[in-house]
């Protein structure tokens, strides 16, 4: 017995520490490439005329373009923690962004029911999808993808295969709150638009929940092993029925915000969506399989995703090369974590060996017993 | 009839175990064998060595056709010994005769034979009277039919020696009576069976030698003339009286549980009592319908028929949120995928079955895990401190995580079902010390188990059950192998 117990205290303390804090592996990807950037800026730094990325007018242009993308991956990690997934986020974003848009412009119902409407209507129709997944055993994966090609058809569907051009009537979501205040480093006006405050006080929220709240453990339980979790008593139907409808009030709000940015509703609108906020999640360290993840790790897939494009932007990269770079981040950035977990795992395993080896040399093997 | 097969001297050592000691065994062309022993007595080792999966220790041989052969899994099937195993292993969307063949077929040049392939099938399944039609899927077939096709299977690879290992537990009684005609018919082809079942009536229906393990000793070779039931049934029991544990008794106090004529999962007319203070072990083959009675009590699965109280008032278990709410615990067999959640620390898993109790939305890890850190202390489970992720903990530990997180719903019925299965000794002796310090307290405990001097040991009654009903209730001086084994397999239903 004292072999045994010697080699349980040694593989539990010297876990990795990368084991230990999942967030770390993409941290340190993201701390590597922003020391990538810094040393490119520093090459190209007699290019005065253009911004350099550590700049404030440049860290704020980069939550502009993250934030709407981030409030769905928000959502996306809620889904993915449960055990689930949402390729629906996209053209669903597109179809609330319509409804809204004929509201206000076609239907005449004013600004704020078109909002409400909007923002109901996501969260009836993940809620749909949420329950057959939570009452059947249909993979995910295919009834949102189901859900996409509706949601599609039916974008196409209220716009007449259209663009909706609306006339600023959302444009309160974009003032500048900052109205006035010039960047020091370049002279550029700075903007938050309320946008942005809304995107990190749901991230904070959402985080909170899920790290203080018995709703936020029963999260991470359905999502680990929802066999356990149903014999602990929790109601694994309905918690995975509630992600998507989450989901669903996310996306409906990410939609309204990405409507004011653009002011056209129109069904390319949420095109890739999907693929973005996945991606962000999964650089986060959340497991697709469940259970694995948290926000903190979704705010650093977030920001290095934006940056990503934005850094490459700055140095007049072609949009088609972004694709690759986007691409093989998140296969360097989760295939990381998985070999530093095989690697701890391989030294756990050989320490054990070596105590075994001593016990068995010490004491020769017992007789009898089960 | 000649010999096919031969063990001499066969013995094999854990780490810590001695899982077979000096097995000798025989088997004839045309021979079936039975083998027969309690749980953990060392049959699936002993079969494990047979089919080449485990390696016996130095100075055992087997003698294959009069040939000394060290046997692998491969070298196993290609000297035509087939192991059908108790648990399926078969591809459920393939079609009976792609089951049979794959890994094996037949081939025209580059090309799959499937002509052949199914003129060997028919003429297989006609051999056996079977109607089967070759092209059905195989998940569609009853557990009956799909252990059919395995031995076909056996047949159209003119195997030497099938190895059955429990193959009726799932079956309906005309399907038993099936397979041991099919095993009549087959053996006078010359193949030999070792069948192993703890149904008695088969052995005695299909055997032509008995031998009966156990602890991994042989006891006993019996051909079959004269031979009765309860002569092989004393030759199980008598275990090594230091594998039981002395127990201090505690007062019992009035009624806490009652089942009334439970009917559910293949459990019928269940009904008992469990009083404060009291352990009823409920013991049983497996297959019996145990496990699924425990499930339909705690709400996991759908009950029937029947009535549950609980202090005197009858009670609904749609789910087990609302058997936890009554103070109901169940600690389930098995406890990697039903009991814990291995990627977790311990502080979490303690957390689990209690977020259905309480008011309060918010939860503070940090208490959380101090909370687990008592647990770890009281309990003494070893590891630096309740941060520690489950998955690293070995099985004893695990099952104290288990009794942790139970213990903090502040329940006062407890369900067992096998509590120190796959449990080192040491842990063994700390669970039952924790079992007895429940009762102490005024709890009453269920516990199911397979390992007898665990149930005769620790049970103030025992249920015996058969076939998903009660066969015997044994209390006191009663309690004792022999009643319980005659109980669970010796008298027949078919």
């Amino acid at each position: 017995m004292s072999h045994a117990q010697a080699a349980d205290r040694n593989t539990a303390v010297r876990e990795s520490i990368f084991k230990r804090h999942e967030n770390l592996t993409p941290l340190l990807i993201f701390v590597g490439f922003i020391l990538m950037i810094v040393l490119l800026q520093l090459k190209t730094q007699g290019l005065a005329k253009y911004p350099t990325f550590i700049s404030p007018v440049n860290l704020l242009n980069i939550m502009q373009q993250v934030a709407v993308p981030g409030i769905v991956a928000v959502g996306m990690t809620l889904v993915m923690l449960s055990g689930g997934i949402d390729l629906s986020v996209g053209m669903l974003a597109s179809l609330v962004s319509i409804i809204i848009a004929q509201g206000i412009s076609t239907w005449g119902f004013g600004v704020p029911l078109s909002i409400t409407l909007g923002i109901l209507a996501a969260i009836l129709l993940e809620s749909l999808m949420g329950f057959i997944i939570s009452r059947t055993k249909v993979e995910p994966f295919i009834i949102t993808l189901g859900g996409m090609i509706t949601f599609q058809g039916l974008a196409l569907l209220l716009s007449n295969s259209r663009e909706v051009i609306l006339n600023g009537e959302l444009n309160f979501l974009k003032v500048n709150l900052i109205q006035g205040s010039k960047d020091p480093v370049t002279g550029l006006n700075l903007i938050i638009p309320p946008y942005v405050i809304i995107f990190f006080f749901i991230i904070l929220v959402a985080g909170l929940v899920l790290r203080f709240t018995k709703y936020g453990r029963r999260i991470y339980a359905v999502g680990t092993n929802p066999n356990a979790a149903y014999l602990a008593g929790i109601n694994v139907k309905n918690m995975r029925l509630s992600v998507y409808v989450i989901m669903g009030l996310l996306v409906g709000i990410g939609a309204l915000l990405l409507l004011s940015r653009i002011n056209v509703g129109i069904v390319t609108l949420g095109q890739g969506l999907e693929i973005d906020t996945i991606a962000m999640v999964v650089i986060g360290g959340t497991a697709l399989r469940g259970g694995k993840g948290s926000m903190l790790g979704t705010l650093i897939g977030i920001f290095f995703l934006g940056s990503i494009g934005n850094a490459m932007n700055m140095l007049r990269m072609p949009s088609e090369v972004q694709f690759v770079a986007k691409g093989l981040v998140v296969i360097i950035a989760v295939s990381a974590g998985d070999v530093s977990s095989k690697i701890s795992a391989f030294l756990a395993r050989r320490r054990e060996q070596a105590l075994a080896r001593k016990a068995v040399s010490a004491r020769p093997a017992v007789d009898g017993a089960e | 009839m000649g010999q096919i097969l031969q063990l001499r001297n066969i013995s094999k050592t854990f780490p810590g175990v001695k899982a077979l000691r000096g097995i000798s065994l025989e088997l004839n062309e045309g021979e079936v064998h039975c083998l027969c022993g309690e749980n953990g007595a060392g049959k699936s080792t002993l079969i494990k060595i047979l089919s080449g999966a485990y390696q016996p220790d130095e100075g055992g041989e087997i003698v294959f056709d009069g040939r000394k052969v060290v046997l692998n899994p491969h070298l196993a099937i290609s000297l035509g010994i087939q192991t059908i195993y108790q648990e399926h292993i078969v591809f459920d969307t393939l079609s009976i005769i792609e089951n049979i063949f794959t890994g094996s077929e037949i081939l025209k040049g580059m090309i799959l034979n499937k002509r052949e392939m199914r003129r060997q099938t028919v003429e297989v399944l006609r051999y056996l009277k079977s109607d089967l039609d070759p092209d059905r899927k195989m998940g569609e077939l009853s557990s009956g039919e799909q252990k059919l096709v395995e031995i076909a299977k056996g047949l159209v690879f003119k195997r030497r020696v099938i190895i059955l290992d429990e193959p009726t537990a799932s079956f309906s009684a005309a399907e038993i009576e099936t397979l041991l005609a099919i095993i009549q018919t087959v053996k006078q082809s010359g193949i030999g069976f070792i069948y192993i079942s703890h149904h008695l009536d088969e052995v005695f229906k299909v055997g032509d030698r008995v031998t009966v393990l156990r602890d991994g000793q042989k006891v006993s070779e019996h051909g079959m003339e004269g031979l009765t039931k309860s002569r092989l049934i004393k030759d199980m029991i008598g275990r090594d009286p230091s594998m039981f544990y002395q127990r201090e008794k505690v007062e019992i106090g009035e009624p806490i549980f009652e089942a009334r004529h439970v009917r559910g999962q293949g459990a019928r007319n269940i009904s008992f009592v469990l009083r404060r203070g009291e352990l009823l072990g409920i013991s049983g083959m497996t297959g019996s319908g145990r496990s699924e009675l425990m499930n339909v009590l705690f709400g996991s699965a759908r009950m029937d028929f029947g009535e549950i109280l609980i202090h005197g008032k009858a009670v609904r278990h749609r789910s087990p949120k609302a058997a936890i709410r009554n103070r109901m615990c169940f600690l389930t067999e098995d406890r990697q995928n039903t009991g814990l959640f291995l990627p977790q620390n311990i502080a979490q898993n303690v957390a689990s079955a209690n977020l259905v109790n309480g008011r309060e939305f918010v939860v503070l890890p940090s208490a959380d895990v101090r909370k687990g850190n008592e647990y770890v202390k009281r309990l003494n489970i070893r590891t630096a401190d309740s941060r520690t992720r489950v998955v690293n903990l070995s099985g004893g530990n695990q099952q104290k995580v288990v009794l942790a997180k139970w213990f903090n719903t502040n329940g006062e019925i407890f369900i067992f079902d096998e509590p120190t299965h796959g449990i080192d000794v040491g842990s063994k002796q700390e669970i039952y010390q924790v079992m007895v310090e429940l009762l102490r307290q005024g709890k009453a405990i269920i516990m199911v188990s397979s390992d007898l001097p665990e149930v005769i040991s620790m049970s103030d009654r025992v249920l015996v059950m058969k076939k998903g009903e009660i066969t015997a209730e044994l209390s006191g001086a009663d309690i004792t192998e022999e009643n319980i084994l005659t109980h669970s397999i010796g008298d027949s239903v078919i």
